[in-house]
């Protein structure tokens, strides 16, 4: 396995980067192959499953009655967390949420929260006293590299087709969840000193530091984050950012082709 | 077992709420290996059930306070997702799970030839998404293909069911309301081609001859759902010529 020769494995990745190639023959910013599932969860309000090349995520919405927090009385509120269970891979062990998958839950959070496409107000019953929790719950069965964007993806195509189970609360039929925006993340690791779009496990394993960027409706950021050692240029931000724009419209058009 | 009749749960004509006869199961749908990252994988559907599980190793076993010097380990862990219920489940293990890891793990260890493979470890990981009743039989189905597509050497196939009684008459694999509403619930772990059984639970009220027709349906079911287990490692193994990996 190349897991035990790293050294020897960026060296190689080095080489072809010079060359202008990838270890899986892509393109420097070519995706792998991306096909999206939804509502193909029984229990789940919303759900997605997300096949990315060989990595493979589920994420499922449920809702709770719940009492506000005390400084937003009359909104709702928003819970996403990513679970690295150690069915997910060889590397990922039995325990507590690892510092590794409270960053997932975190850096695909923030995206979908300060895109401010759930419409928070909307899910208040009865200020101060009753709103709705969303939880999103994303589960990595298979990780073969990129599950940031992967969950990202799984995370906000749940949302789109969530519905809000009302009857089950008593406030009425049921509907749909009020979401008006689709936030999708790209997400860029350094591999042979430049770099590229969608890490493939290889990649991850003898690279460096990745970037994750998350854009909405129209183009603007809504979250960033810096991984790993290493540190990028502001000319380097701006050749990745370049690609995000278009790559995170492809990826919203294929969350919007989905909604019933 | 929850109520006492008070739901009627058998209609008039004799079949059950969603139509089955008295000893027919629900549909069940496998295939195998469809995790990259895993040594060996499956997806069952059961019903409204649905199972992934993976498994990985051989492995050398660590810490090594849990390794045994004439056999291997097998370390499962059956979780229910967080969106695999009406309510949501908080993440992270409870007593049932933990209860269900440690018998699924002990019937495993009773199929899968573990002397070969001393001071290693066996993972299985069985994940449950959606869950309609029956979960602990979907996953102990799943991790018998996983193990076998991660070529895994066993002496049988093992094949997770359960009957029950509803109304006073025992029929076969519960559905939710079943469940819920009935008066007892059977769940086996059976080897279809020996008829030994590995995993054995029971909860509620049963006579010896209520025991005698829930056994019967189990047996039966289980060579049904051995059927499918084997064509789907079948289809499986096809594949990997096929696809020439």
């Amino acid at each position: 396995m190349v897991a035990l020769v790293p050294s020897l494995l960026r060296q190689e990745l080095a080489n072809l980067a010079e060359q202008d190639q990838r270890i899986d023959g892509r393109g420097q910013f070519e995706s792998r192959q991306i096909t999206l599932e939804t509502n193909c969860l029984y229990n789940a309000e919303g759900s997605a499953k997300v096949t990315w090349g060989d990595t493979i995520i589920y994420a499922g919405v449920k809702f709770e009655m719940r009492t506000p927090w005390p400084d937003r009385p009359a909104e709702g509120s928003l819970m996403c967390s990513a679970e690295l269970r150690p069915i997910a891979g060889r590397k990922y062990e039995p325990g507590p949420p690892s510092p590794e998958s409270i960053e997932l839950s975190r850096v695909v959070d923030r995206g979908i929260r300060e895109s401010n496409c759930i419409d928070m107000s909307k899910l208040c019953i009865i200020p101060g006293e009753k709103v709705l929790g969303v939880m999103i719950d994303i589960h990595v069965l298979s990780d073969c590299g990129n599950i940031f964007d992967a969950c990202a993806l799984a995370a906000i195509a749940a949302l789109r087709t969530a519905m809000i189970p009302a009857e089950r609360f008593d406030i009425g039929e049921d509907y749909p969840l009020p979401i008006s925006m689709t936030p999708t993340m790209s997400s860029f690791t350094r591999v042979g000193g430049r770099y590229v779009l969608d890490a493939n496990e290889e990649e991850e394993l003898g690279g460096d530091e990745r970037v994750h960027i998350t854009l909405g409706d129209e183009g603007h950021l809504h979250s960033l984050q810096k991984g790993l050692r290493g540190t990028l240029t502001p000319a380097e931000f701006a050749e990745i950012l370049e690609v995000a724009q278009s790559r995170c419209a492809e990826l919203a058009e294929l969350v919007n082709s989905k909604e019933a | 077992m929850g109520g006492y009749g008070d739901i009627q749960l058998l209609r008039d004509d004799g079949l059950r709420l969603d139509g089955r006869k008295v000893d027919e199961m629900r549909e069940v749908e496998i295939e195998a290996g469809i995790l990259p990252a895993a040594d060996g994988s499956a997806w069952v559907k059961h019903g409204l059930n649905i199972a992934v599980c993976a498994v990985y190793g051989p492995m050398e076993a660590h810490p090594r306070k849990i390794q045994r010097q004439d056999r291997a380990v097998i370390d499962v862990r059956y979780n229910m997702a967080p969106f695999s219920t009406s309510d949501r489940i908080r993440p992270g293990f409870n007593r049932r799970s933990r209860e269900i890891s440690k018998v699924t793990a002990e019937a495993l260890e009773s199929v899968v030839l573990v002397e070969r493979y001393p001071r290693s470890k066996i993972r299985v990981e069985i994940e449950i998404l959606a869950a309609e009743a029956g979960t602990r039989c979907v996953g102990l189905t799943a991790a018998a293909v996983a193990l076998a597509d991660a070529g895994i050497p066993m002496r049988d196939m093992i094949v997770g069911v359960a009957a029950g009684k509803i109304e006073g008459t025992v029929v076969l694999d519960l559905d939710k309301a079943e469940d819920n509403y009935g008066q007892a619930d059977l769940p086996m772990g059976i080897l279809p081609t020996t008829g030994e059984i590995a995993f054995l639970q029971m909860d509620g009220d049963l006579s010896v001859e209520e025991f005698n027709t829930c056994l019967e349906y189990n047996m039966k079911a289980a060579k049904e759902i051995h059927a499918i287990q084997i064509d789907a490692l079948k289809r499986r193994y096809e594949q990997k010529m096929g696809g020439g990996v």
